[in-house]
């Protein structure tokens, strides 16, 4: 008998291995709960994340997308994280205007101490992302799917 | 200007200030140009300027070696200033010949005017603001607005910021700033679904030729993302979704180089408005972090340029 499951958001999240990936082990460290949604991919740092990244995860059916990096003055490689901050900006807003919900590309700055403030994002990302529902944007089965749009 | 131009390309070759002219010569078909790259002075009597040289040469730049000497509308201009910021071009390299454009004539736009071909047309001349087209030995006048290209009546910048021989006055041409933001605020105004549902109608008749990023002066990588293959993150087939993303990580990759040329849009053989994203990709960064691209040579690029602090709202 195939039983209901009901529906969890995937949430991917590329940590800067300096600060956010430690953020997330010591959040598991001290026994912090947060949701299981995210996938964690270990980056060197948050400039390494490419748009192409964040579009390949929505592309692949991922829900959400989260870039975690160090605060600003903190990255190891002094700017990393800065460049980080205008790719993420530009690729947020740039998709909001061609369709996709905002919601959906998320950044925070984790820091290696920072293991509670790690489960509070997880979390509280997880929530918007059941609020907006499953991303449907490659599918066919979108809501408004075929209809005639024009401008 | 064309009598100057080639007097002033003849006398740099001669000198040996350049090695290279890149400039336009008549193309094989009624109206149209064709890029010209010689190094024989005896080829400089072919340069011609006219409101049909379309192209952006910036993009012939990074392959040509040698010092160049290289004909620029104001727009075009603006893609060298980028490519030296970006150090794929040294400054000393190139000679700017800067022309003060007034603005180039968009052929489907008249064809559509006056509901011929484009090979029934006599002849098209402009003068002034005023664009006369001769059909069948009769002459009929349209006011230039009519006919120019979209991205061209709402140039900023029509007289090259950057140039070693500016051939000729500045150029006049007003712009509308109103025009560039009419089909953006189209698009705004829809709901987001639906404007997702608009680009995925756009991009299912992409049939990833890829002249976008051919002609694309921004566009200089010499292993593109999409062809790469471990991991393949795009695939070839051309199927909407695909397209879309290649497109989009396209925009994003150029943000900040890119000027707003319009070369994407007209090489785009389905006619997808390309414009549409690049123009509010141009806004963005604008707004965002005040830059714009092709506007200052000694500014840092936009991507390894930042502030202390700035746009931290959109970060937890």
């Amino acid at each position: 008998m195939r039983q209901e499951s009901k529906w969890e958001p995937k949430l991917v999240g590329f940590l800067c291995k300096w600060c956010s990936y430690a953020g997330a082990d010591l959040a598991g460290t001290s026994r912090k709960k947060y949701p299981a949604n995210i996938r964690i991919i270990k980056v060197p740092c948050s400039g390494r994340v490419d748009p192409l990244f964040i579009l390949k995860a929505l592309r692949l059916g991922f829900d959400g997308v989260l870039v975690s990096g160090c605060h600003p003055g903190e990255c190891h490689y002094q700017t990393g994280n800065y460049r980080a901050r205008r790719r993420i900006t530009i690729t947020k807003k740039f998709l909001e205007y061609m369709g996709v919900k905002p919601q959906r590309i998320q950044a925070s700055w984790v820091s290696a101490s920072e293991g509670g403030k790690f489960a509070e994002v997880v979390t509280e990302v997880t929530k918007e992302l059941k609020e907006i529902g499953p991303n449907q944007l490659f599918t066919e089965q979108r809501q408004g799917h075929g209809t005639k749009a024009t401008a | 200007m064309e009598q100057r131009l080639r007097h002033e390309a003849k006398s740099l070759l001669e000198q040996g200030k350049v090695d290279y002219i890149i400039g336009f010569e008549q193309g094989s078909l009624k109206f149209t140009t064709t890029p010209l790259i010689t190094r024989d002075k005896d080829d400089i009597d072919r340069l011609v300027i006219n409101p049909f040289i379309v192209n952006n040469l910036s993009v012939f730049l990074t392959e040509v070696k040698g010092r160049v000497g290289i004909v620029a509308k104001g727009c075009d201009s603006r893609s060298i200033v980028s490519l030296i910021q970006d150090n794929k071009v040294a400054r000393e390299n190139v000679v700017i010949l800067g022309i003060p454009c007034p603005g180039l004539i968009d052929l489907k736009k008249i064809e559509q005017l006056v509901s011929k071909d484009r090979d029934e047309l006599g002849d098209i001349t402009r003068g002034g603001d005023k664009v006369v087209i001769t059909v069948g030995g009769e002459k009929k006048e349209f006011p230039a607005t009519e006919v120019l290209f979209d991205d061209c009546l709402s140039c900023e910048y029509p007289t090259p910021q950057e140039y070693d021989i500016l051939l000729g006055e500045p150029s006049s041409l007003v712009c509308d700033k109103e025009l560039s933001q009419s089909k953006i605020k189209q698009l705004e105004d829809m709901p987001p679904e639906q404007r997702w549902e608009f680009w995925e109608q756009q991009f299912s008749r992409c049939i990833r030729c890829y002249a976008c990023r051919q002609v694309c002066p921004a566009c200089f990588c010499q292993r593109c993302f999409v062809e790469e293959s471990e991991p393949q993150w795009v695939s070839l087939v051309p199927q909407w979704q695909d397209n879309l993303m290649f497109q989009v990580t396209r925009i994003i990759h150029v943000a900040g180089r890119c000027t707003d040329c319009g070369e994407c849009e007209r090489a785009c053989p389905v006619g997808i408005p390309l414009r549409s994203l690049t123009k509010k990709m141009e806004d963005l960064i604008d707004e965002l972090f005040n830059y714009k691209a092709g506007m200052d040579k000694e500014a840092a690029p936009l991507m390894t340029a930042y502030e202390y602090e700035e746009a931290e709202d959109l970060i937890r």
